[in-house]
């Protein structure tokens, strides 16, 4: 496995781990209230934190397991995989936004929007590294 | 599955008639990984035309004899 598939392995489990904690939170919150919490800042700055630390922490562990492939720039066809699954992963974000403002012209629920369009940026996140092991395993 | 582009190659071959050059060399050679060698080899990408002349150079062949056609015959080095 190339580093950058390694990589990419790593940072689904990061952002993965990171996205259940904040909507458990935000849905736990919810509950109590009886309807959609307002957005939690603090929590929004928790999850980037944890997601910077973890990065910080992981990556040099999957860098030493991946020799001096590690410190090499990527060639042209990562740098294709990684446009095209960028490309592809705005879709995900996309069809969120758009089904958080179908959602917003029903309800008019603004917390309900935000935290359809946040779950949608943590989806379209790991759907790009999805898409990059996609395509380093089945071709460009 | 993503669709195999039609380009056919002999980078295998050539690697094996050059004293058993390793992907790894080839790859330095051509300044990719040796991964992108692998997906070359196996059809499941064709490199740019930078990366082919690079490859043709390194063997000293020409472009056609190591890429061709899918259905054509890819000349065989003199």
């Amino acid at each position: 496995m190339s580093f950058r598939e390694k990589s990419a392995w790593a940072m689904i489990a990061i952002l993965a781990l990171a996205g259940l904690y904040y909507y458990q939170k935000i849905i736990a919150i919810s509950l109590a209230a009886g309807e959609a919490a307002p957005p939690i800042i603090p929590l929004v700055i928790a999850y980037v934190v944890f997601i910077i630390i973890a990065s910080i922490i992981v990556m040099p562990i999957v860098a030493a397991t991946s020799g001096k492939e590690a410190n090499a720039p990527a060639d042209e066809r990562e740098e294709l995989i990684l446009n095209k699954a960028g490309n592809w992963s705005g879709y995900a974000l996309g069809f969120a936004a758009v089904a958080g403002l179908f959602n917003y012209s029903w309800t008019h629920d603004g917390n309900l929007l935000f935290h359809i369009v946040f779950a949608g940026l943590m989806l379209s996140q790991i759907a790009e590294y999805g898409f990059q092991i996609w395509f380093y395993r089945r071709g460009v | 599955m993503a669709k195999r582009p039609p380009i056919t190659n002999r980078v295998k071959e050539l690697r094996a008639e050059h004293g058993d050059m390793s992907q790894a060399a080839l790859a330095e050679a051509i300044g990719v990984t040796r991964q992108t060698v692998i997906a070359i080899e196996q059809g499941r990408y064709s490199p740019s035309l930078e990366s082919a002349f690079r490859i043709s150079r390194v063997f000293g062949v020409g472009l056609e004899d190591v890429f061709g056609w899918e259905g054509e015959e890819t000349e065989t080095a003199s």
